[in-house]
């Protein structure tokens, strides 16, 4: 958009420079435009975004625009005329076969708008002074006012015109923007005046005419937005027209393309004025559509013109007879294919297609470096390589240029990658990824990627610049020295050019690019990358004579490079930095270097002596700075010189034993350092008592010529008395000789001992460098195993393959101190079990021994277990037991108690004695540092397997109760003391004790403990009946003992806790006959469960007779039931074979029984025989209607239940009970066996023995 | 597919130490992949964090070669120079080789007579590794092929 009008004011115009005291509204209005046009967009190389958006260059109201089209002057019937520009033009740069100019795009961008906007002052009658509002508007004044109004209207008009003649020619849009007071904009006037000028000029209807008034700047912002706004369209236009006009030429030419052939060479000059090829047409109007269709915004389109015209291009340089190399059109077409060649890539990167955009830019290095073979300047010259660096170069400042503003950079790390997307991929490419929208490009994603197409950062691209510039600087200076075609225009010119310059910036933009892109790691940035660049830019410092700048930079990456091992890397490093320090002369450094070069090595091309020669050439040849002060040289951290290595011979030895060591210090194979005039060596132990060992130079020649020397250091230690005090050898090393350093040492005090440090001097004149080296270190850091050196002759070594063999750990000896234990195990449980335990001091020092006693907790069930020592009782940890000092071979003992409970099984005891050896000598020595403390400990665990003494047994039988109930209204049972013993009745226990143990016992006592409760209570027992000295008698395992006592129980619970507990008072009997502490063991009654019975009889009979005496039989009818009545019968059923005769009821009905009841009935019988003789047969049947489900039949109702009579002769209801030791009641009822109801069902009635 | 051509494979211990550099082409410019093998581990300390599969792709092209790595669940890192070619170098394929390259390490350190420090492994050019060498060479021998 060219805007013309608004011309800044001219300081010096003398009518601008009048003392106006505010600036004139319409000045401050057109710099505020102008300011605000030329804002709106700013040519960059990197534009993709599309916003409607101008270009705007301020020019001239009047200014021409280059010439259209001019026909040949001279020729007129060529009535076709030209762009100047043209190659049909004879006076165009392009004449005759040029293709395209850069001039052309300078047209298009500078030269010719495709919209002018002219801004014009609309003008303004000035304004009078109303005198006064009344004032009738003066006639006269504003028909001056419309004249003049219409006077200066029409010569806008005519200028507008004038222009939009001018603009119509080239089919541009021009618009006029007036600019008018405020108060004109108010003025009714206006519409009609404006319609006035649009008329007269001919301007289009649409978006031709604006009118503006001094506005503030954000107005003014909205207004240049709806005016590019406006003018985008026609702008768009403008450019489409331009294509579709280059479009009909390109068809017209194509189709005309046979008839072509060469319509203006004159038929007598062939060769001379060869005319633009087809091609060459094509490829001109190609890129010339693309370039509207870019000025446009249409990408695609303009890509696609651009590629077709590389592509006719591209076609055009393979054909020598097209264009014939090294021509200026040659030269030209080169240009413009690399400038295509950007344009496309730049495009595809507005895309985002980063791998189509490289893949555009290597092919087109590769093709034109493929057609530069064929040229004669093919990969041997530096032109080939100015190219390709020119090429990478544009590139890296493109992708730069891009990456500022809106350009992203892939990241080539695999995507959503894993296994099963291998496997998914092959058979359902789809499913693995679901849902992405990028679904092709992933799929090749996962495939892999093209490294030639991965886009990088720009970095990269400065590097291979920099790299291609290297290349033309290396050609360049083969051709330097050939010198042969120095005549060439081209090597004049490449001679001119500095090329380190160019690779030392370009390195150093890569640098900087690398150094930005470089992972952000938190905590170490190692930036190997940036170092590498760094050590390309060192270089070319040292190339170009920079020595000071490329040390600087050798000396930060050695660091990383020493750190990481990277030795391969480094010894090119240190042999330019060293080639630089010698340039600079600094004689420290170098010495430094050389000495760190000794231990990389030399190259196998090189002489093994070069750097030692070096190194002893400096040294003689110079000073060092200061001669008094060594130079120390600290080679901690990159390669040492020397592989040496330290072996002990032991691991550990005792306190003030000697251990044997041997030092091995063998030199490089593969570097020569035998003249090195090293003058000592000395070693430093870690124990800082121990004396530095020196080993003085000697200048004897060894006779021998045996790789190893052997040096006996001798015994080492604090007093150092014994080491000789100068030992000498010969310290120049051969190619890989050893000289082996062996000898003793021992220390008084425990430590962990190597050696700390050797070192080597140097002497040569005043230099006096000394080397500290560590003593196990490997060059390319082999770890060999450690080699003991056993005989020199034969040579022989010995494999020490113990880790750490390099140092030593001195200990002090252990305490000799001996721990027994004495008891009789098993141990049972409520007993006391007494352990002792002994201690002998076996060594022959004083030692003062403690112990730690550890009852471990045990895994039984509800086992309370306690140890006591002296006064000591705990059910853990006892500590700090002394045993005082013991004298060598004195010996204490103490008795540990140990008390179980509970259940059998294993009981654990940790016993820790600790000895220290008696400081009663040297009290005032300072042995607080507990590793310097000489204590030993001795741990032993102890074992008790815990058995019970006892075993004990319970049985349980019930009987009914025997005497007549008392009735229910019966006034006793209302008394305090009323025991209701009729309805459950007594419970017998037997008491069965069972000596368990391995161990015979002696039971001393054993007594019932009565613990009567509301529902039993101990009638008698027959413990009572012993007296205590009954009981002393010996059980061995397997003897028993049994106690019975009688319970009454009470009714109404179903669960009665047992009413006592059976004191044992017992002690062991060893096996000598000697007895062991009183133990008491208490087992408590079980607990007792209440049969119940409902309707019952009992029958009573004494159980001897007299032959016909008469005998009375009671038969009780006891209605147990809760809540039921009873109605019975009874019946006597006599049989002849009866032994009796029954005086009684035969058969009757007993009164109804009310629940609790009982009613007795008697009977007389007389026996009639002698002998057992059986009870005659007495039924008791209850009439109560029973529903009995009869199988089959259904529901069937029996009269009468045969009650069931017990003879209570023979009433037991047993149960049988195995009483654990030590269990709660509650275990003792779970434990008891219910009565079984099975045995109770069985009447069983006794005789009677009948005695005559 | 045209088949891959490895021109160097590198070794680098976990804690960044070169253990074997091997150039495959034959013009004994190893040291420029010793300068590659170790600004690979730039790029590798990068996407390891990120990464969970040992195969972590393209690091980056240079000069002639396109450097992929791999990372051993050991932290042994491979490095691998392929010869820059204008194919799509497929991912299943390169991590095919590495895992073909992890195995030779592995059977080689498996070796018990191989007497190794795990920090500190012995590095190239020892004799020790001369059997490793020899599977090395087979291997790219094969993927050179185009098998």
């Amino acid at each position: 958009m060219f805007v013309a009008g608004l011309d800044a004011p001219s300081p010096q115009s003398p009518i601008d420079a009048a003392p106006t005291r505010l600036p004139d509204p319409f000045t401050l209005l057109t710099a505020r435009l102008r300011e605000a046009l030329l804002s709106q967009r700013k040519v960059s190389i990197w534009q993709p975004d599309k916003n409607k958006s101008f270009q705007v260059l301020l020019v001239d109201k009047d200014i021409r625009f280059p010439p259209r089209k001019i026909g040949p002057q001279d020729d007129s019937q060529h009535a076709v005329p030209h762009s100047p520009l043209s190659p049909l033009t004879p006076s165009s740069p392009l004449y005759p076969d040029g293709l395209i100019a850069p001039i052309w795009i300078r047209k298009h961008t500078t030269l010719v708008p495709s919209v002018f906007v002219l801004f014009l002052r609309l003008f303004e009658f000035p304004l009078h002074n109303l005198r006064s509002p009344l004032d009738a508007p003066d006639p006269d004044r504003e028909k001056d006012r419309e004249q003049e109004e219409r006077k200066r209207d029409g010569e806008l008009a005519s200028y507008v015109a004038s222009r939009k003649k001018s603009t119509n020619e080239r089919n541009m849009k021009l618009t006029v923007v007036l600019m008018a007071s405020r108060r004109m904009l108010d003025d009714p006037a206006l519409d009609a005046r404006l319609t006035f000028i649009r008329k007269q000029s001919g301007l289009d209807a649409r978006a031709a005419l604006f009118v503006l008034s001094p506005v503030s700047s954000s107005e003014l912002g909205d207004f240049v937005q709806s005016l590019q706004q406006a003018l985008y369209e026609p702008a768009v236009e403008y450019y489409t027209s331009h294509s579709k006009r280059v479009r009909r030429k390109r068809n017209r030419h194509t189709q005309a393309v046979s008839s072509y052939s060469n319509p203006l060479s004159p038929v007598g000059h062939p060769g001379t004025i060869r005319p633009l090829r087809p091609e060459g047409w094509t490829v001109r109007y190609e890129y010339k559509m693309a370039c509207f269709a870019e000025f446009r915004g249409e990408d695609e389109v303009a890509l696609k013109h651009y590629q077709d015209a590389y592509e006719v291009l591209a076609v055009m340089f393979g054909s020598m007879s097209i264009l014939p190399p090294r021509t200026k059109r040659w030269a030209e077409a080169k240009v413009l294919a690399d400038c295509i060649n950007i344009k496309i890539t730049k495009l595809y990167l507005y895309n985002n297609e980063h791998s189509l955009a490289l893949s555009h830019h290597t092919t087109h290095i590769r093709k034109f470096g493929d057609l530069s073979r064929g040229w004669g300047i093919g990969e041997e010259t530096f032109e080939y390589w100015s190219w390709v660096a020119r090429q990478y170069r544009i590139l890296a400042e493109l992708l730069e240029q891009g990456t500022h503003s809106t350009l992203s950079l892939p990241s080539h790390r695999p995507v959503a990658y894993n296994t099963a997307l291998y496997t998914s991929t092959a058979q359902n490419p789809s499913s693995s990824r679901g849902s992405t929208p990028a679904l092709e490009t992933d799929a090749l994603r996962s495939l892999g990627l093209n490294p030639s197409y991965a886009l990088q950062h720009p970095g990269f691209y400065y590097y291979m610049a920099a790299r291609c510039t290297e290349m033309r600087r290396e050609r360049f200076l083969i051709a330097l020295d050939a010198e042969g075609v120095s005549n060439s225009p081209g090597f004049a010119n490449e001679k001119k050019v500095d090329h380190l310059v160019i690779i030392l910036e370009l390195y150093t933009k890569s640098y900087e690019l690398f150094k930005k892109y470089t992972p952000s790691s938190q905590g170490q940035s190692q930036a190997r990358l940036t170092l590498w660049i760094a050590y390309r830019i060192g270089q070319t410092y040292f190339d170009s004579g920079k020595f000071d700048m490329a040390i600087r930079f050798f000396e930060r990456i050695a660091k990383t490079y020493r750190r990481e091992n990277w030795d391969p890397m480094l010894r090119p490093l240190l042999t330019t930095w060293y080639a630089c320090v010698q340039q600079l002369g600094d004689v420290e450094l170098s010495v430094r270097l050389l000495i760190e070069m000794l231990g990389h090595g030399v190259d196998e091309s090189e002489e093994p002596e070069t750097l030692q020669d070096d190194l002893l050439a400096v040294l003689k040849s110079t000073v060092p700075s200061s001669p008094d002060e060594p130079f120390i040289i600290d080679l901690s951290g990159s390669q040492p010189i020397f592989d040496s290595n330290v072996v002990f011979w032991t691991h550990e030895v005792k306190v003030g034993q000697p251990v044997a060591f041997q030092v091995s210090i063998t030199a490089p194979s593969d570097v020569a350092i035998c003249e090195l005039p090293f003058m000592s060596l000395s070693i430093r132990f870690s124990d800082d008592t121990l004396p530095l060992v020196l080993l003085q130079h000697s200048g004897a020649e060894i006779d021998e010529p045996s790789k190893v020397t052997h040096i006996n250091l001798g015994h080492i230690s604090k007093t150092g008395t014994d080491v000789p005090p100068t030992l000498k050898t010969n310290l120049r090393w051969k190619q890989d000789s050893t000289l082996v350093l062996s000898g003793t040492f021992s220390s008084e005090v425990p430590t962990t001992l190597k050696i700390e440090e050797l070192l080597l001097t140097l002497t040569e004149g005043t230099w006096n460098i000394q080397i500290p080296m560590d003593p196990c270190s490997y060059r390319h850091k082999i770890l060999p195993t450690s080699k003991w050196l056993a005989s020199l002759k034969p040579l022989k070594f010995i494999n020490v393959k113990r880790e750490n063999s390099s140092s030593m750990i001195v200990r002090h000896r252990s305490h000799n101190v001996l721990l027994s234990l004495t008891h009789h195990s098993p141990a049972c449980i409520d007993e006391v079990y007494p352990i002792s335990i002994e201690v002998t001091n076996a060594d022959n020092r004083e030692l003062e021994v403690t112990m730690d006693i550890l009852l471990q907790p045990t895994e039984v069930d509800d086992a309370v277990n306690s140890i006591t020592l002296d006064d000591e009782q705990s059910s853990g940890l006892i500590k700090g037991i002394s045993f005082g000092v013991l004298m060598p071979g004195v010996s204490s003992i103490k008795t540990l108690n140990l008390f179980n409970t509970g259940g059998a099984g294993d009981r654990m005891i940790d016993i820790s004695i600790q000895s220290r050896v008696s400081s009663r000598d040297d009290p005032k020595e300072d042995l607080s540092k507990s590793d310097m403390e000489d204590v030993s400990e001795i741990l032993q665990t102890l074992t008790v397997p815990t058995v019970k003494a006892l075993k004990v047994t319970y049985d349980v039988a019930y009987r009914r109760h025997l005497d007549e109930r008392l009735g229910l209204a019966d006034l006793r049972r209302f008394e305090e003391d009323f025991w209701d013993d009729g309805e459950a009745g007594e419970a017998l226990v037997t008491l069965r004790l069972e000596c368990a143990g391995p161990w015979a016992l002696e039971l001393q006592k054993v007594t019932l403990e009565r613990q009567n409760n509301d529902g039993a209570k101990v009638l008698e027992t027959s413990t009572d009946m012993f007296d205590e000295a009954d009981f002393s008698s010996e059980y061995v395992p397997g003897d028993e003992f049994s106690g019975l006592c009688r319970i009454s129980l009470q009714g109404g619970e179903q669960y009665i806790p047992g009413p006592g507990t059976y004191l044992v008072q017992w002690c062991r009997i060893h096996d000598d006959g000697t007895r062991g502490s009183t133990s008491t063991s208490v087992f408590p009654l079980p607990s007792l469960r209440l049969p119940t019975d409902g309707l019952v009889g009992l029958l009573q009979i004494s159980p001897v007779a007299r032959l016909h005496q008469a005998l009375p039989l009671t038969l009780r009818i006891c209605n147990n039931h809760p809540t039921r009545s009873a109605t019975c019968t009874v019946h006597v059923e006599p049989d002849p074979s009866d032994g009796f005769v029954i005086a009684g009821l035969r058969s009757g009905r007993v009164p109804i029984l009310l629940p609790g009841t009982e009613e007795k009935i008697l009977w007389n019988l007389i026996p009639i025989e002698c002998g057992y003789i059986k009870l005659p047969k007495i039924k008791v049947v209850d009439h109560r209607k029973l529903i009995i489900n009869v199988q089959g039949i259904g529901e069937s109702e029996v009269e009468g239940q045969a009650v069931k009579i017990v003879d209570v002769r023979l009433d037991r209801r047993r149960e049988s009970v195995i009483a654990e030791s030590n269990e709660t009641e509650q275990e003792g009822g779970k434990n008891t066996r219910p009565p079984d109801p099975e045995n109770d069902s069985e009447e069983i009635w006794g005789t009677v023995l009948v005695l005559p | 597919m045209a088949p891959i051509r490895i021109h160097a494979v590198a070794y680098i211990s976990a804690n960044n130490h070169p253990v074997l550099i091997r150039s495959f082409i034959d013009n004994g410019n190893a040291l420029k992949y010793h300068y590659i093998a170790h600004t690979a581990l730039d790029v590798i300390e990068e996407r390891v964090n990120e990464a969970k599969h040992p195969y972590l792709g393209l690091l980056y092209s240079i000069d002639d070669v396109a450097v992929y790595a791999y990372m051993t669940p050991l932290n042994l890192k491979i490095v691998l120079a392929l010869a820059l070619a204008d194919a799509v170098v497929p991912d299943i394929k390169v991590h095919t080789i590495f895992k073909a390259f992890h195995m030779a390490y592995y059977h080689a350190v498996s070796n018990p007579f191989l007497d190794l420090d795990p920090a500190n492994p012995v590095p190239l050019n020892s004799p020790k590794w001369k059997f490793f060498t020899r599977q090395l060479d087979e291997i790219c021998a094969v993927v050179g092929a185009g098998v």
